[in-house]
Order: C-alpha cells, then sequence, then structure tokens
C-alpha cells in the first residue's frame, strides 16, 4: 500500500470510527497521531535513538526496556501534534470565535426577545399569517445578533409557538417557521460559522461577511414570501389572531415599542456589521464592540446580574473550547493527511474524473448535504469541507463564492432528520401533543427553499459578489 | 472513584472558569484598541498580540472543564441508542487508544516545545513590541496536564457506569439556555402523563442530558 | 550508518515551504527541487509541500528542528521573534552591500559561522541552513497618495513585519500588524494607509493593485534579502557526503535561476501593473535619508546584545570592504539606459 492509500484509508477508517460516539477532536487527534506515528515511523532513525540512548547499558535490564519505550515514543508525530495545536492558538482568525459567542450569550440574556415579538406581532397584525411573519422576523434578528441556534429556537418555541398554536395555526407549519427561522442565524453575518470557513479556507471573513449578507437576506425574504403567502392562499393554516389580542394599541405606543425593542437590537447588528463591513474594524474587534453593546443593551434592559455575567462567561469558554479543539484535531489530522501525500492522490483522482465544474459543485452540495444529517455544521466545515477546498482552483470555483453556497446549503443541517437539532430543540419544549414528525414535515418546505435560494446564488452570482465589490471594488 | 472524579471535575471546572474570565479581558482591551486607534489616531502595539494569546489560553484552559461537562461534540447518532453499559465499555477503550497517546503527547513534545522557547525567552514577531510567547507555549503542557487529570476522572465514571449500569450524575452546573428550557418543558411533560415516541428509534434527546447543544 | 539506497528507492525528503501554492516563490523553491533530483540522478527526491500543508508558514523552523520536516524553504525573519539576530540575515540594516553583497558575506565573509553560532549554539536548535537568491531590495509598498517626502510618511498607518516594524515605527509611522488575507480589505477601508509585501510579482498576485495606485520602488527596510533552506541536522547527516553536497550545492545553482525567473518575471509584471494605471514612483532621498536615521537608532538598540553586536560588526567590517569595490567599480549603468532609452526613468 502506497502512503496516499493510506491515507485515504485514514479518511475512510475516521468516517467509521466517528460514529463510535467518542468525542470527535479527540477522535481525529488519536487518527492523526496513529497513521502519522506510521508517517514518520523510521526503523533506522529509531535504532539509532534507541542505541544512543541505551549507552552500553544491557538492553534486557529494566533500565533496557525503559530505554526501549522510550525509543518507541521518540517519533515526530507528538511534535507535529503539538506544532499544530500552537498554529490553532495563534490563528488571528479565530479570535472572532470566543468574542461572538460572548456577544451572543450577553444578548441572549438580555430579555430582549418577548418585548421583539410582541411589538412585531402587532407591527404585522394585517398581513396574512402575522403571528409567524413576526415569529419569523423575530427570529431572524435574535439569531443574527446570537448567532445561537438552540437557544432561539428554545425561546421562541416556548413563546410564539405557543401563540400560534392558540390561534390555531397548523401545528407543521408553525413548528417550520420557528426551526427555519431560528437557524438562520448561523447564516446571516455576523456569523460564527463563516469566521470558521475562513480560518479554514483562507477566504478574506470581511469579504465573506459581505458575500453572505444578500444571500442571507435573500433567504429569509423568501421563507416570509412562502409564509405570507401559504397564510394568504389557505387562511386555515394560519388564521388571524383574535381581535382581543391585538386591539387597543395606538400608533403612537407601537412606535415606542419598536424603538425600545426593534431598535436597539437592529441598531446593535449594524453597528458590529457596519464596522466590520465598512472599514473601521477587524471582525475580532466588532465582535469585542459588540460585546461591549450588548452589555450596556442588557444593562438598558435591567437584565444585567452579575450571575448572567458569570453564565455568559463561562458558556462562552465551553463553546468556543468546543470549537477549538475540533480544530487541533482536524489540524493534526490534515497534516497527517497530506503529509501521507492523501490531498494529491484525491486531487489526481477527482481531476481525473474530467466532469464539469457544473458537476463537481453539485456533487460537492450533495456530499455536505448528506453529511449534514449525521453531522452539524462545525464538524462539516472543520473537518470535510478541507477535503473539497484544493479541488476548487481546478474547476475554477471561487472559495468565496464556494463558501457562501456551503453556509446556504448547512441551514439544511439544522432541519433534515435524523439528526435536526433546531427540531429537537423545539419538540423539547413543544407541547406533548405536537410530535416529531409533525414538526419534520413543517421544516420539508423550508428545507426546499434552502435549496431553491442555492439554485438562485448559483444562477445569479451577484448576489454573492455585487456588496463586496460595492464596498470593496472588486 | 467518586471522589477522584469529584476532585477532578471540580479542579477543572475551577481552572476553566479562572480562565474564561479572559473573555472579559479581551473585550475591554479590544475595544480599547480600537478607541485609541479612531479618537485618538494612536494604535496600541499590543492588541494584536493580546487577543490571540488571551484567546488560545481560554480555549487551551478551558478543554479539561469542557470534558468534564461533556461537552465536546460527538456524532452520536449510533451512540445515544446504545444502553450505557455499552456507551461506556466502548468509551473505556477509546479512553485509552484515542485519549491518553495524544494528551501525553501534549505533555511530552509540549515540554520540549515550550522549554526551547523559554530558552530563548521567545517574543512575538508580529509587533515590534516584543510581547512575551514562551509563557503562551506552556499553556500546552499545563492543558494537556489538565487534561490527563480529567481523563482519569473520565474512565472512572466508565467504571462506575459499568459497574452499575447508569452513568454517575454529573456536577450541577450552567447549562444553554435550551437544555434549561427544555429540562423544564419535560417536566412540565411529566405532569400531562407519558407520551408515545415518536419516530422509531429515534429517542427524544432532549431526554438525554448527554446530548450536547448544537451551534 | 545510512541506509544501503538502491536506485530503485530514491531517499525522500519533505520539504515545506512558507509561500502559498500560488506563489513566484513556490515557483523557485521548485526550480530548487527539480535540480537537487536531477543532479542526484533520482536517488533523492524532494516532496515540495505548500504553507500550512504540514504545519504553518511560521512554524517550519521549530518544525524542521523536531524533524516534523525534513527541510524547509523559507526566509530568516520568519523566526525572528527567537532572536532578533535573525534579521541580520536578509532583513537587517543596510551599510551599503546589496543583497548579493550579504550573501557573499555569508559564504564568504564569516555569515555562515555566526548563522551556525546563532542557530546551534545560541538558540540549540537541531538545523543546518543555507541561503540562496540574493532578492531585489522590496520596494517601499503601496500608498494611497505618493510619497513625495519624509513628512508624508508620518502618522501613516502602515502594515509590514519584523525588524522592519521596528524601523518603520522609529521613522514615525504607526505601524499595524495584519495577517496576509486581511492586508487588501483593511487598505480598501482604510483601516491601514500603506503597506509593503515583496515583489511586483508576489504584490501583483495578491491583489494590491485594487487596493493602492502608487507603488514606491526603493527602500532600507528589507534590502538584502535571500531565501533561508533549513535542514533538520540529523537527517542531513545522515545522508551521503555526495547528497549532503548536492542539497547544499543545488542552493547554489537555484540561485541562478531563482534569480533569472525573477528578473523576467518581476520587470513584466511590473510592467503590466504600470499599463494597469499604477503609478509606480521612486521613493524620494528624503524618506531613505530618514530611514537611515531610524537604522542608526535601532543599531544602537540592537547593539546591546552582544550576539547582535558581533553579527552587525562583521557585516560592517564586510561591508567597508566590498560594498566600496563595488560602488568605486560600478559603471554607471543609470546613464547607460538613459543613453539608449531616454526619457525613461523619471529620477
Ligand atoms: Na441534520
Ligand atoms: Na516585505
Amino acid at each position: 500500500m502506497t502512503d496516499p492509500q493510506v491515507a485515504v484509508m485514514m479518511l475512510g477508517i475516521f468516517i467509521f470510527v466517528i460514529m463510535l460516539g467518542f468525542p470527535i477532536a479527540y477522535t481525529l487527534m488519536a487518527l492523526g497521531v496513529g497513521f502519522g506515528y506510521y508517517a514518520y515511523y523510521d526503523a533506522a532513525i529509531m535504532a539509532r535513538v534507541y542505541q544512543r540512548l541505551l549507552g552500553g547499558a544491557d538492553p534486557d535490564s529494566f533500565y533496557g526496556q525503559l530505554v526501549w519505550i522510550r525509543a518507541l515514543f521518540n517519533n515526530r508525530i507528538f511534535d507535529l501534534l503539538v506544532n499544530q495545536t500552537y498554529s490553532v492558538m495563534a490563528n488571528d482568525v479565530l479570535t472572532a470565535v470566543p468574542l461572538f459567542l460572548f456577544m451572543g450569550y450577553i444578548v441572549e440574556r438580555a430579555n430582549i426577545v418577548s418585548r421583539l415579538f410582541t411589538t412585531l406581532q402587532l407591527a404585522s397584525r394585517r398581513v396574512p399569517g402575522s403571528l409567524a411573519v413576526a415569529a419569523l422576523i423575530t427570529c431572524a434578528l435574535f439569531a443574527t445578533a446570537t448567532g445561537i441556534v438552540g437557544a432561539v429556537v428554545t425561546l421562541m418555541g416556548l413563546l410564539a409557538f405557543p401563540a400560534m398554536l392558540r390561534a390555531r395555526y397548523d401545528t407543521s407549519f408553525a413548528s417550520g417557521v420557528i426551526c427555519a427561522g431560528g437557524t438562520l442565524g448561523i447564516l446571516i453575518p455576523p456569523s460564527i460559522m463563516l469566521i470558521v470557513y475562513a480560518a479554514t479556507s483562507g477566504v478574506s471573513i470581511v469579504r465573506l461577511y459581505a458575500g453572505a449578507l444578500i444571500p442571507g437576506f435573500m433567504l429569509a425574504g423568501l421563507y416570509l414570501v412562502y409564509v405570507v403567502g401559504r397564510a394568504w392562499m389557505n387562511p386555515k393554516l394560519a388564521p388571524p389572531p383574535p381581535e382581543e389580542e391585538t386591539a387597543g394599541v395606538s400608533g403612537g405606543q407601537l412606535a415606542l415599542m419598536l424603538l425600545t425593542s426593534f431598535f436597539p437590537l437592529a441598531i446593535l447588528i449594524l453597528a458590529v456589521l457596519g464596522a466590520i463591513l465598512f472599514g473601521l474594524a477587524t471582525p475580532s474587534e466588532a465582535a469585542a464592540i459588540g460585546a461591549l453593546g450588548g452589555i450596556v443593551l442588557a444593562a438598558a434592559y435591567r437584565a444585567l446580574t452579575w450571575k448572567r455575567l458569570e453564565e455568559s462567561v463561562y458558556l462562552t469558554v465551553r463553546t468556543a473550547a468546543m470549537v477549538c479543539w475540533l480544530f487541533v484535531g482536524s489540524w493534526t489530522f490534515a497534516s497527517v493527511f497530506s503529509y501521507l501525500g492523501g490531498e494529491q492522490l484525491i486531487k489526481d483522482f477527482v481531476t481525473g474524473l474530467e466532469i464539469s465544474p457544473l458537476l463537481f459543485l453539485i456533487l460537492a452540495q450533495i456530499i455536505i448535504f448528506l453529511l449534514g444529517w449525521p453531522l452539524e455544521w462545525s464538524e462539516i466545515i472543520i473537518i470535510f469541507v478541507p477535503i473539497f477546498l484544493p479541488l476548487l482552483a481546478h474547476f475554477e470555483i471561487d472559495p468565496l463564492f464556494f463558501g457562501i453556497l456551503i453556509a446556504l446549503n448547512l441551514q439544511t443541517s439544522f432541519l433534515s432528520p435524523p439528526m435536526a437539532m433546531s427540531a429537537y430543540y423545539l419538540k423539547g419544549i413543544a407541547p406533548p401533543h405536537v410530535q416529531l414528525v409533525q414538526i419534520f414535515k413543517g421544516c420539508m418546505p423550508f428545507l426546499l427553499i434552502v435549496i431553491v435560494s442555492m439554485v438562485i446564488v448559483y444562477l445569479l452570482p451577484g448576489t454573492v459578489y455585487w456588496l463586496p465589490s460595492l464596498v470593496y471594488g472588486r | 472513584m467518586l471522589t477522584y472524579i469529584q476532585i477532578a471535575d471540580r479542579l477543572s471546572a475551577w481552572v476553566g472558569k479562572a480562565f474564561a474570565w479572559c473573555i472579559i479581558i479581551m473585550t475591554l482591551g479590544v475595544s480599547y484598541e480600537v478607541f485609541v486607534r479612531y479618537v485618538l489616531n494612536s494604535p496600541t502595539v499590543w492588541a494584536f498580540d493580546m487577543t490571540y494569546i488571551l484567546y488560545g489560553t481560554m480555549f487551551m484552559m478551558a478543554g479539561a472543564y469542557t470534558l468534564s461537562r461533556d461537552g465536546h461534540v460527538r456524532a452520536d447518532v449510533v451512540y445515544r441508542l446504545w444502553r450505557p453499559r455499552v456507551q461506556a465499555s466502548v468509551e473505556l477503550v477509546l479512553y485509552f487508544l484515542f485519549f491518553f497517546p495524544g494528551i501525553t503527547a501534549f505533555m511530552v513534545a509540549g515540554w520540549r516545545y515550550a522549554s526551547r522557547s523559554w530558552r530563548y525567552l521567545e517574543v512575538s514577531s508580529m509587533s515590534p513590541a516584543g510581547i512575551p510567547i514562551f509563557q503562551f507555549k506552556s499553556v500546552i503542557v499545563v492543558a494537556g496536564a489538565l487534561l490527563f487529570v480529567q481523563g482519569i476522572a473520565q474512565v472512572f465514571r466508565c467504571i462506575l457506569c459499568i459497574r452499575l449500569g447508569e452513568w454517575p450524575p454529573r456536577a450541577q452546573d450552567v447549562e444553554e439556555m435550551e437544555k434549561l428550557l427544555m429540562e423544564r418543558g419535560s417536566l412540565e411533560r411529566l405532569e400531562h402523563g407519558s407520551e408515545a415516541v415518536d419516530l422509531a428509534g429515534l429517542d427524544d434527546p432532549a431526554a438525554d442530558p448527554r446530548r450536547r447543544s448544537g451551534r | 550508518a545510512p541506509a544501503v539506497v538502491t536506485a530503485q528507492s530514491p531517499i525522500v525528503l519533505k520539504m515545506q515551504s512558507s509561500w502559498p501554492a500560488s506563489d513566484v516563490f513556490q515557483d523557485m523553491a521548485k526550480q530548487y527541487v527539480e535540480r537537487v533530483q536531477k543532479m542526484s540522478g533520482d536517488r533523492l527526491r524532494i516532496d515540495l509541500l505548500p504553507a500550512g500543508a504540514v504545519v504553518g508558514a511560521f512554524q517550519v523552523q521549530d518544525a524542521c528542528h523536531d524533524g516534523v520536516i525534513d527541510c524547509a524553504h523559507t526566509v530568516a525573519v520568519y523566526w525572528y521573534g527567537k532572536h532578533k539576530a535573525a534579521s541580520f540575515f536578509g532583513t537587517g540594516p543596510v551599510f551599503g552591500g546589496s543583497a548579493a553583497d550579504m550573501l557573499a558575506w555569508f559564504y564568504t565573509g564569516g555569515g555562515q559561522d555566526l548563522y551556525r553560532e546563532l542557530t546551534q549554539d545560541v538558540l540549540g536548535l537541531n538545523i543546518v541552513g543555507f541561503f540562496g537568491f540574493p532578492m531585489p531590495a522590496q520596494p517601499l509598498g503601496w500608498f494611497k497618495n505618493e510619497v513625495k517626502s519624509a513628512q508624508d510618511m508620518n502618522g501613516l498607518k502602515y502594515r509590514t513585519v519584523g525588524l522592519a516594524a521596528d524601523l518603520m515605527q522609529a521613522m514615525g509611522l504607526s505601524v499595524t500588524q495584519l495577517p496576509g488575507g486581511e492586508i487588501v480589505p483593511a487598505m480598501e477601508r482604510g483601516v491601514i494607509d500603506a503597506f509593503e509585501f515583496n515583489n511586483p510579482t508576489s504584490d501583483m498576485r495578491f491583489g494590491a493593485q485594487d487596493v493602492a495606485k502608487n507603488y514606491m520602488l526603493s527602500s532600507y527596510h528589507q534590502a538584502s534579502e535571500s531565501f533561508e533552506f533549513i535542514f533538520n541536522r540529523d537527517r542531513f547527516e545522515s545522508l551521503d557526503p555526495d547528497l549532503q553536497a548536492i542539497l547544499q550545492y543545488g542552493v547554489e545553482a537555484a540561485s541562478t535561476a531563482n534569480f533569472a525567473l525573477a528578473m523576467n518575471q518581476y520587470s513584466t509584471d511590473l510592467r503590466k501593473l504600470q499599463d494597469g494605471g499604477i503609478n509606480v514612483a521612486r521613493t524620494p532621498q528624503s524618506v531613505l535619508e530618514a530611514q537611515l536615521g531610524a537604522w542608526d537608532k535601532l543599531i544602537d538598540q540592537l547593539g546591546q546584545d552582544p550576539v547582535n553586536k558581533k553579527i552587525m560588526d562583521s557585516q560592517k567590517a564586510w561591508t567597508e570592504r566590498v560594498g566600496y569595490y563595488q560602488l568605486m567599480n560600478a559603471p554607471d549603468y543609470k546613464l547607460a539606459y538613459n543613453h539608449y532609452f531616454p526619457g525613461k526613468i523619471n529620477f
């Protein structure tokens, strides 16, 4: 077996072994270390080291046995592991991850979501499916500011979902709205998913943000169009709320509510995004300012307690550790993979297929879509996307464009069974009569909309490139 | 064994939480950099290095804390269908096969790496400020040692689970919002009476405390 | 003892560079690899990997020491965090000699011994290293507005690396450190006002011309750089003497090939940049004088350290003699160029 074949075997074994459910970061690290040991194994060097360490002592003695073990551990892979770990530690793109997480946790705890939903519900009361529209916009806005899917889906599931059910909304329809809306936050910048893609691909995070903005809003827009359209065509799905729930609010009161609930959050998001896009700060800097802004916002809503700050800090460190340790494992794995020549072998194989760029793109996206069933976005981007990246140049596909398609695609990973986290979160807090199948059924149209949006982005690359070229001239 | 698990959990949590506060220093430090750059037109020379040093230290030192709270992501589609005893047996083997070799390397090879850096008191080459980074490289060794200690606790957890047939309880700690809400939700559901499992073979992950958040 | 080698089984060395696969420097590394392979009659093969394939671009020296890779194609400034003396092998003070003069210092003026002493004795690294391809001096860089005097530089937010950052800071610029990928967007957005990278080809491939229209040539900030070829010492010494010689003298051979490639490619791309509307201008005398003034300050500071002082003294003594000969002897090439291509050079 040649080294590159061993590398491909390593990848195959990984896909199998990962299913044993051991923490993935350590699984990757272990396979990297194991196969790396093979890659760096050199009997001659080991024999020399052994002789040197032994220095004339009796090889059969206890000391001799110890030396033998030391020689066995004298393999360069252990140094590579440490070296790659340091590269993750000193990565300047990933510094934005804990900062955005912190901002998210602070905003999540700022008691903002119920105000926001009530306000939007009143503001949209004349629109078909008004509750669903309000829920969707609340989800999108809140998810964008926090980037935390689980929190958005559960909070909205407790708040908007019962309201919709009370208004006799169709259960599936209502669940789809919450699940899909709550997932938008990982796509619309500032998004941690895009930072992780930037760290993986080397694409400028700033350009990625600019590129993702229009497709992100477009997807949110398509969701809205679908919700309003279906509610308009079939009012039984989403009957208007009873008059007494919305009556008695004057225009002035509504304006005040918007001013105190909708705008502060919107301004925070715009400030963070604007700082990045219009040249005031790097993403890490914008994230720090966003976190500071979140603290001010929480204080203004009288939601800032020492306990909440503490909680945010501890959750930030745990989630950051989860993402970044995945990088430690993955970069070690990837180093050994390319040291063995696996990258080149895959490249040669795929270029040898002589498929068209379009077919490659479709196949790649299908694979990523399928990976989204058992896995989640962080694993897919950190572990599997690097396999596609070196092939892009051959097919003349821009890694920026590819990244936006992946970001859209990975929306589906939250909605597609069996591992549809959004659906599970909702199920976790929904009234008992709501069945998981109903939730899945409600997610399906939104899955379809994601695919439609990917087709639109492919056919109209301007949706990705217009904003970056407007802002950066290219 | 339970005593060791408790001590290890407490140690990991204490260290992880202590270093978690780096995020506040990061937030303030980076905001300060933006302020002096725009308002006073004189950027600092240390902000860039400070940012990644705090970030790297923070997540490395929280590795053991995250492990103790089962916060590292798993592909558990199959795993969560197993009985706890099966889970624990597989995990026990994998801790020795997958976990300890790499973690040992953090201590041994990490020591070589860091001590070299100490020898020449290495500084960052990213700025003229000469920000030291030898202490930063030593974080690898300390994080490795913490993970080693926590790893032994995880092994004990597996052994206890194999003996008792269920996972020993975890320490109470701050939880993700969705988890809190879902636990509240499941309490409510208990009051409403039991319900049938919706899909064959698909248990409700909300009831599984080992299921991590997806973000 | 070295392993017995048959003609069928070449010894494979893993070499990683500090350059992305698309950079012209990677093409130059390839020239070295090709030469080694041919000269060894395929007994020696080098697997050339781009930056990041095994370790990060700045990690190659550590990786060679550990034996994680066998050899590296890089520049010494990347490990100046370990000892500032690293800068003297390419990006140190300019005493009046070019990169070619400093390469000569390395091979015959005592530089090689000082390098060995610095890496092996002072830093305790398990590596051997050689230098090749005396690079053309690096341009002052890319600016929003043409720099007409030293005053124009004052307070600019400027991006550079290594000792050049100390230099520019001493000149009154505010130096910002940015990762490679963020330079272009940062420039566009005004986070920085100016930056330098390396040469017309690398700068163009990296997109500098999209964000700045003034390209200032000539500078003392990184004027005598060469590629550093690093080998893991054990690995290197385990090879047969003739293969060691091939690896070493291959550096000298590639140096010429690199130079030819650079002259052709850099000049072609400089013209392309000009045709694309870039204002290519010469750095004014006052800026160069200010740089020398800043170097003076730095030399005093650096001289506090005995290792630094020893190397600088050696370079200075060498340049005093060699530079004198070079400058006295060199004909006025500009005169001849102007004679045949009148009106092209505007300084
Ligand atoms: Na899924
Ligand atoms: Na340069």
